[in-house]
């Protein structure tokens, strides 16, 4: 089964052009529109192999989910955290808790290029994963 | 005693000089009429014990006494309410009349008596005119020598040569006195009106002053701004009345107390306390900032106050002013927070438009043909500009209000130049112009820098040198400059160049050099005004040179600071 992917972003047209940029390289994809569903749905549900997490959320901000969370709880000790931010100087407080920032806006191909590296050799690639 | 004295010896008359001559004749009046008191007292004692008083002789000086006291206080009604000059003539006469009758005609003209006459003579140029002693002389020599042939003996030619030359004395005496006298009225006159126009001039000076402060203090009640002014010890020496409804605390209570006091005051918050303390103890002036008064926000502003009439200038108070900031600084907030939420607002569906259109371009939905590209290709690029000028728009803002920040941290020259290149190359080569970049070789190879601002300022020389360029090259050199400890970033064109008349003001604010040139080139003329202010707030500067239809050569210098 090809890896997991977690998108928590609020606006869901970015939703959904990072989800079909990730799909297009072979993740499974799952999403959270706000602070709270994400929060229950990292800790109830399988722990993604990748996180692309909005730092603007209603309810828990993403900077929360983060400390909160993603860095407390030792599941998500391999996941790779990708933030995105339009705020560059947001990006640069939390560069260090996460693998990458990306300052909105984000390209669709930026994404889908980035991502499909971060995807295990051995797994199946996009025309397989489709 | 001395009043009374004055009151009967005084005769009020404006001329000092008559007044002087008839207080004199008073005096001898006064002594004349004691004197023949005495002399009457004497007389009558003596004739008493002798029992000769009624001896023809003692009778005429009884007589003769009394007719002297008559004339002496009729004299004196005269002097004092007549003439001073009739009144010293009739002494004089009287005097001397008597003197004829005081002993023999031998003593008179020739012996014993014969000083006696010497006395009108000496006194008539004291109390009637200093010529008069001669007239008194000649009546003295015609009754001397008159005596002296009734009793059938010669003239005393040397008396009445006496009497001359004592005549001469004293009005040669009397007239120097009078002139010195007048001499010292004159200075003192002088004097008095000396006195009169340097107090005119005081109550002048005094009432000019009052107008003065009169004013200042209307000045200052009338400011709605609240001012304290402090001496050099920081004591309140002035508060105006706005003061009371800036602070809630009414002007009494400040003024004549150390800020010391007012500083402790538990309606200022920490921070602001401390910035208070941090201006009393630092002087360094002018300054200005803002405290928290309660729910208030107040701007300071402090000046020293320099005495520039002495030497080297010492401080001698401060002036502050203070002024309610309150709404300003709401605004500003708002400001920001409007600033935030546009640049989430306005790039999240810009955003959206960019993810979409390349999704296009990529054929993820299904194969595109070249049209359909193209198209996707249009609509990247013009929201990608879009995007840029909101960037531009929101740096502006964040600058006009102090919150743009520089981050420092490594940052490699090379990978600028890299980044630069695979963001331009393609608009650079879209135009058919080369775009090429340098190094000096001694330039380190990692700095401290805002990276991503020196980015920004790359990009914004760079997209601007591109724009105004038709043809040639954008060159870009990063140079080093070791004995200043400076480095910078030279961008050269070969484009159309700026009008010399313009060149001072192409990096203000919404600024293009030529009309319509935003309708050509697009933009709001923010870039060099943003490349501007960031190279200011990198401790640096910016100069551009450049030729019509030469090109133009932008050169940013800056300090040079190695981890």
């Amino acid at each position: 089964m090809n890896e997991l992917a977690l998108i928590i972003e609020d606006d869901l047209d970015l939703a959904d052009i990072f989800a079909e940029a990730l799909r297009g390289v072979g993740f499974r994809v799952d999403h959270a529109a706000d602070g709270k569903k994400a929060q229950e749905r990292l800790l109830n549900g399988e722990p993604p192999y990748l996180i692309l997490l909005d730092m603007h959320l209603p309810h828990i901000s993403g900077g929360q989910l983060l400390t909160d969370i993603l860095k407390k709880d030792s599941r998500f000790e391999k996941t790779i955290i990708i933030i995105t931010t339009a705020d560059a100087r947001m990006g640069e407080a939390y560069g260090d808790m996460v693998d990458f920032v990306m300052i909105k806006p984000i390209s669709f191909v930026q994404l889908r290029d980035l991502t499909a590296r971060l995807r295990p050799k051995s797994s199946p690639n996009q025309e397989n994963a489709a | 005693m001395k009043q009374f004295w004055d009151t009967i010896l005084n005769v009020p008359v404006p001329d000092p000089d008559d007044a002087r001559r008839r207080r004199l004749l008073n005096i001898l009046l006064v002594g004349t009429l004691a004197a023949t008191v005495i002399g009457l007292a004497g007389i009558l004692a003596a004739s008493l014990t002798t029992g000769q008083l009624k001896a023809p002789e003692i009778r005429l000086l009884l007589a003769g006494i009394f007719i002297t006291a008559l004339g002496t206080l009729g004299i004196y009604r005269v002097n004092r309410h007549l003439s001073g000059r009739w009144a010293a003539l009739l002494y004089l006469l009287l005097l001397t009349f008597i003197f004829v009758f005081t002993d023999s005609p031998a003593q008179l003209s020739n012996g014993r008596s014969l000083f006696l006459f010497t006395i009108p003579i000496a006194i008539s140029s004291l109390i009637l005119l200093p010529e008069a002693s001669f007239l008194f002389a000649l009546i003295g020599s015609g009754i001397i020598s008159w005596l002296a042939l009734s009793i059938q003996q010669p003239v005393n030619v040397f008396a009445i040569i006496g009497f001359l030359m004592l005549a001469l004395v004293s009005w040669l005496s009397a007239r120097s006195l009078e002139s010195a006298l007048q001499e010292l009225r004159v200075i003192n006159a002088n004097l008095d009106q000396v006195v009169n126009q340097r107090t005119k001039a005081l109550a002048e000076s005094l009432r000019r002053e009052r107008i003065e402060a009169g004013r200042n203090q209307a000045i200052l009640n009338s400011i709605a701004d609240g001012v304290i002014v402090f001496d050099r010890n920081w004591n309140a020496i002035l508060v105006n009345p706005a003061i009371r409804s800036l602070l809630d605390l009414p002007p009494e209570v400040i003024v004549n107390r150390n800020f010391r006091e007012l500083i402790e005051h538990p309606n200022l918050s920490a921070r602001s306390r401390g910035l208070l303390y941090a201006m009393i103890e630092h002087d360094t002036q002018p300054l200005s900032f803002r405290i928290e008064w309660g729910d208030k926000t107040l701007s300071v502003s402090a000046a020293q106050v320099y005495d520039l009439r002495e030497e080297g200038a010492t401080s001698i108070g401060t002036v502050t002013v203070f002024r309610d900031f309150t709404r300003e600084a709401e605004v500003e907030k708002l400001k920001s927070a409007f600033v935030a939420i546009v640049s989430h607002e306005l790039r999240t569906p810009l955003n959206a438009i960019l993810g979409y259109a390349e999704m296009f371009r990529e054929a993820v939905y299904g194969p595109m043909n070249d049209k359909q590209v193209n198209m996707a290709n249009r609509i990247i690029s013009n929201t990608r500009r879009l995007l840029g000028l909101i960037n531009d728009l929101l740096d502006q803002a964040q600058m006009e209000a102090g919150k743009l920040t520089i981050h420092m941290g490594p940052v490699k020259p090379s990978e600028l130049l890299e980044h630069i290149h695979n963001l331009l190359d393609k608009t650079a080569s879209d135009k058919n112009l080369r775009l090429t970049s340098e190094m000096d070789d001694n330039l380190p190879e990692t700095i401290i820098g805002d990276g991503a601002r020196l980015e920004q300022i790359l990009v914004n020389l760079v997209t601007n040198a591109i724009k105004f360029t038709e043809e040639g090259e954008v060159r870009i050199r990063l140079f080093h400059l070791p004995e200043f400890r400076k480095w910078g970033i030279e961008v050269t064109d070969t484009g159309r160049g700026i009008p010399h008349s313009e060149l001072p003001y192409i990096f203000e604010t919404f600024r293009q050099v030529e009309e319509g040139a935003t309708r050509t080139h697009g933009g709001f003329g923010l870039g060099l005004a943003i490349v501007k202010q960031l190279v200011h707030l990198m401790n640096g500067e910016i100069k551009v040179a450049s030729e019509p239809g030469q090109g133009s050569v932008f050169t940013v210098t800056l300090p040079l600071v190695t981890p």
